[in-house]
């Protein structure tokens, strides 16, 4: 078989699967339902603010495992489904962000920064319109390159990458975000260190649960979505009922809902004013999420970052700033951490490596049902026997040009449609989500602690809001803090015991000089910003 | 936002403390393994390593706090009113999740009063209504309350709103899910 | 055909207990909580899940799957352990947990005498695989290679693990790094990318084996492999330990004997039902059901337990 043929096979095997029902005679493929109702669910999952896609997926695919059992034919029912809710997630993602500054997943929480300003100003509706066209933009380009590149880049991009780089890779990641958020290089690096601290709770080799204190219930350590979303989302509600709060007792009244004013479509002129910032976002998007374990939320950053540079050079003087309502701001973010997604099952596929939590599931899915092996066999092919690998490979991308698909059509003005959620009152939406949240740990966690834990997190968030720390970088460290730990054992122990094993390596050591610089350049910039503020 | 504002120095030096407690004293007595140990020939990196390297970020960025960004400007300042607001925050979350946990135990037990043979809520933990009943007390509390709260007055409205989204969340994790657990029915 | 004769047996018990005549009949006082100590989604929980799913479709009773993670299942022990003992909270997890790594730690004060076992279900296929791709046939190439001054990774995925692959390493009278990993499905991710040369695959390499992408040089149990019977057991490489193990299911000590007897049947019928769900993922991963229940499976706890001393004490000369 060419490989022309195992393409057409994956499509095939897409379009004359399993049929669940016929509509006048024309078979309905099961495959193609599953997509549907993925991605509408992924949509509804990721405006839902407190929800998420990974959220949608944990719950649903031991149930659809259930449903479709552990058949090769299964795959793409299941996996479609999948790749649906991972689609309409990710835009769904931006619609809380931006009508309620409530991110619902970290990669989110830069869209936060003008998408809330725009609501403020009444321009909501516009706000959404420009997170579409910028991620389904940024998600289809990822594709197109995923399909291109799989089978080449991520078995490149491996060959190079051996323990103690990926090691010094995720330090560069981590001190990138320790000097770039939060506007002080001292305040990223304590934000850091508290993500890695909780990150280490509890966990490590040895059978004594460290800095466990003895207890039985941090042994265990603080589960993910504790963490995650205990300071990103908890902490924000608490934040917002405070000024809610003050606003009430200072002024008697509270603020109604902003109703939508001025004109809420997107112009040609201004699409192409947006253009260049999805367009830099996109590459920046797709080249991070084709590196196996860093995800999205480090996409938005240095999307968002590269973006603001730009910005400030050519803006014109009445536009308003990034970070107070500039549409290029929300096109720099989402266009970055759409465009993740897609590249993302490069290693994914190729290796089995993902790089996000959406990824995570997709492996466990395949690992789950069998039939499907993610590694260097999948970009296999095979001229005199079929391998069904390849096949299955295809199929998917299928399943995920069908969500574009969908996207490009019918997902905008399903995302707005959740606009209809601004209309409810904070005061009753804020305790609302804060249930939704707990409980939605709880039901993934079953025990009480986890709710504990959210609040305690929520607290912190909250401090760290009031003091000027910001959230991120904590997250982020949170959730690279265990692969961190682990390849760095693992580059020390396949070294040989090698101390040096960061700076002896090449690319390592280029990765730590990066790491340092990038530390040292903003703490300069900083200090020249700061002498010339009090001058 | 101001430049007489001492925050933070006082962030600084508390985290620098917190850091050095942190490296000298928790980490040392509360990990088995230490930086490095050597197990069957091989010297490989300890449980310590890690949350050092984490005390370490706490200690560097303390110490900028205190050393260079002591004078920086919008330097946050901390409302002692707001910081008020949240305790009464927390101390409504505190009594709604406790409700949550035992509401469902305590209605046993008054039932069991007028009746022979008890009853015992871990066995009815997956049996309707017994395992809404705290989350729905609970939960209704939690919301009304922090309804109520924000609003400066406790409301019939703020109560309806509770109970309606109560149910609400009651519909879409447990109805269709036969796996799914609402707080607290994992833990008893 | 299977099937109508279980049937026949449910109508049968149901009549007897009707009359009052069976004294063995248990059912259980509520739902039952299934402890899991596996991450979510992966093969080992599922197998717990669809095994509950198949009671609750058989016996009517009613389970609530729980992930407790971490620590290769001591976490999982450690809640377990204090539960109530009625039949009403039972636990999954690998007879490792309660040989070596209760031994290993022996401050967490559990040994296999707080729990009840219930049932085994199926017994790793655990072998040492490398990459096709690296042109080895047989282990002695390895040794080969490793002499010829190569520094070889060899991945393993519990302490017990590291300390066979150290002993391996000294019979044969060659050095491996060893790299401890975070579970089967990150040795075999390792393997695949090149960051480990070799390392432990407890079933999983079973397609990649078939489909010749790796090789199995070695059975680190005390019997050859199903699938690559000609590959050498530990002992034959002078290595007196092996990696023996199963998944089990246990309940806390004192478990009633007809709470005990009737969950451990139920699950033993399941995992050997290749027409259940279960049964059919543990024939395809396991090649088959390796069920040991009661008094037998009691001793083989125990027995885990107190030879985890010898090989602690050998690894750490």
């Amino acid at each position: 078989m060419g490989a022309l043929d195992y393409i057409w096979a994956g499509v095939l095997a897409v379009f004359l699967g399993p049929e669940l029902f016929s509509v006048f005679g024309v078979p309905v493929p099961v495959t193609i339902v599953m997509i549907f109702a993925g991605f509408f669910l992924g949509i509804a999952v990721g405006a839902t603010p407190g929800l998420a896609g990974p959220i949608a997926m944990a719950i649903a695919l031991p149930i659809l495992i259930s449903i479709f059992g552990y058949t090769p034919d299964a795959l793409l029912p299941v996996m479609g489904f999948l790749i649906g809710v991972m689609k309409g997630a990710t835009i769904g993602g931006a619609v809380p962000a931006i009508l309620f500054n409530t991110p619902g997943t970290p990669d989110a929480y830069m869209t936060t920064l003008d998408g809330y300003p725009m609501t403020q100003k009444g321009q909501a509706k516009k706000a959404l319109r420009v997170a579409h066209l910028s991620s389904v933009t940024g998600d289809t380009f990822s594709d197109m390159v995923l399909f291109i590149c799989a089978p080449f880049l991520a078995l490149l991009v491996e060959g190079y990458l051996d323990l103690p780089e990926k090691t010094a890779l995720l330090i560069l990641s981590l001190s990138f975000i320790a000097a770039v958020i939060g506007g002080s290089p001292a305040k990223g690096l304590i934000s850091t260190g508290l993500g890695l601290l909780f990150a280490y709770v509890g966990t490590g080799e040895d059978f004594y649960p460290r800095l466990s204190m003895d207890s039985k219930v941090l042994a265990q350590g603080f589960p993910l979505a504790t963490a995650i979303l205990g300071v990103l989302i908890v902490g924000a509600v608490f934040k917002e009922l405070t000024d809610l709060w003050r606003e009430k007792r200072e002024s008697g009244l509270l603020a109604g809902t902003i109703e939508d004013s001025g004109d809420q479509r997107l112009h040609m002129r201004e699409i192409r004013r947006l253009v260049p910032y999805i367009g830099r976002s996109a590459v920046i998007g797709t080249a991070i999420g084709a590196l196996p374990g860093i995800g999205s939320t480090l996409a938005a950053t240095i999307g968002y970052t590269v973006g603001k540079a730009r910005y400030q050079r050519t803006k014109s003087p009445e536009a308003p700033d990034f970070g107070k309502g500039a549409p290029e701001g929300i096109a720099a973010t989402e266009a970055a951490n759409s465009s993740v997604s897609g590249a993302n099952l490069i290693p994914v596929l190729s290796l089995g490596i993902p790089g996000n939590a959406a990824a995570v599931f997709l492996i466990l899915a395949a690992d789950s049902i069998g039939g499907f092996n993610p590694g260097p066999s999948v970009f296999r092919f095979t001229a005199d026997a079929v391998n069904p690998e390849l096949v299955i490979a295809f199929g998917l991308f299928t399943a995920m040009l069908i969500a574009n698909l969908l996207n490009w059509t019918i997902g905008g003005v399903f995302m707005r449609s959740m606009g209809i959620m601004t209309r409810i009152p904070k005061q009753v939406l804020l305790p609302t989500v804060l249930l939704l949240t707990l409980t939605a740990i709880y039901v993934q966690e079953t025990r009480m602690e986890a709710i504990w834990f959210t609040l305690g997190f929520g607290l912190l968030g909250y401090v760290m809001r009031v003091v000027a720390i910001s959230p991120l970088p904590f997250v982020i460290a949170f959730i690279l803090g265990g692969k961190l730990e682990e390849s760095a054992r693992q580059a020390f122990a396949a070294t040989g015991g090698d101390p040096w094993f960061l700076f002896t390596h090449p690319i390592a050591a280029v990765f730590m000089a990066l790491s340092v610089g990038v530390i040292l350049l903003t703490a300069r910039n900083n200090r020249v910003r700061a002498s010339r503020a009090s001058a | 936002m101001s430049h007489d504002s001492r925050s933070n120095l006082i962030l600084g030096i508390c985290f620098a403390a917190f850091a050095l407690l942190l490296i000298f004293i928790w980490i040392p007595f509360d990990t088995d393994t230490g930086l490095i140990e050597k197990v069957r020939r091989q010297i490989t990196i300890g449980d310590a390593l890690a949350p050092t390297v984490a005390g370490i970020f706490l200690l560097l960025g303390g110490l900028i706090l205190i050393l260079f960004e002591r004078n920086a400007p919008d330097q946050p300042e901390v409302d002692p009113v707001n910081l008020g607001f949240m305790a009464v925050v927390f101390v409504l979350l505190a009594a709604s999740f406790l409700v949550m946990r035992y509401g469902g135990p305590a209605v046993v037990a008054l039932v069991n009063l007028s009746r022979e043979t008890p009853l015992e809520y871990r066995l009815l933990r997956d049996s309707a209504p017994w395992k809404y009943t705290g989350f729905f007390f609970g939960g209704t509390l939690m919301i009304g309350g922090l309804i109520s709260l924000v609003e400066g007055r406790i409301t019939l409205r703020a109560v309806l709103i509770g109970i309606v989204a109560v149910l609400a969340m009651i519909a879409v994790y447990d109805l269709p899910f036969d796996d799914l657990l609402l707080p607290p029915n994992g833990d008893v | 055909m299977k099937r109508l004769i279980r049937l026949g047996i449910a109508a049968l018990v149901s009549a007897a207990t009707a009359t009052g005549a069976l004294a063995a009949e248990w059912t259980p006082p509520g739902p039952i909580k299934l402890l899991i100590a596996f991450r979510a989604g992966g093969g080992a929980d599922t197998q717990a899940r669809l095994i509950a799913e198949e009671l609750e479709n058989r016996l009517g009773w009613k389970f609530i799957p729980e992930q407790v993670t971490g620590k290769g299942g001591m976490n999982m022990a450690a809640a377990l352990k204090d539960m109530p003992n009625d039949g009403t909270v039972i636990g999954m997890a690998v007879t490792e947990t309660f040989g070596y790594n209760m031994a290993a730690a022996p401050k967490s004060g559990m040994s296999p005498a707080d729990f009840t076992g219930l049932s085994t279900t199926a017994g790793f296929q655990m072998g040492v695989v490398a990459l096709s791709s690296k042109g080895w046939t047989s282990f002695e190439d390895v040794v080969a290679a490793a002499k010829g001054g190569e520094e070889l990774r060899f991945g393993a995925m519990s302490p017990r693990l590291a300390d066979l692959a150290y002993l391996l390493g000294k019979a044969q009278g060659v050095d491996f790094n060893i790299v401890s990993v975070k579970g089967g499905k990150a040795v075999m991710d390792g393997v695949n990318a090149g960051d480990l040369d070799l390392g432990f695959m407890a079933g999983i390499q079973q397609k990649g084996v078939a489909a010749g992408d790796l090789v199995n040089l070695a059975s680190a149990l005390s019997a050859p492999l199903v699938q690559t019977p000609d590959a050498p057991t530990f002992a034959d490489l002078g290595v007196e330990f092996d990696s023996d193990g199963q998944f089990v299911f246990v309940g806390p000590a004192g478990m009633p004997a007809e709470a005990r007897e009737a969950l451990a049947n139920a699950i033993a019928e399941v995992a050997s039902d290749e027409n259940t769900k279960a049964g059919g993922l543990i024939k395809k991963n396991f090649g088959g059901a390796t069920v040991v229940t009661g008094d037998d499976l009691t001793v083989l706890l125990q027995n885990g337990y107190e030879s985890a001393g010898k090989l602690l004490d050998a690894a750490s000369e």
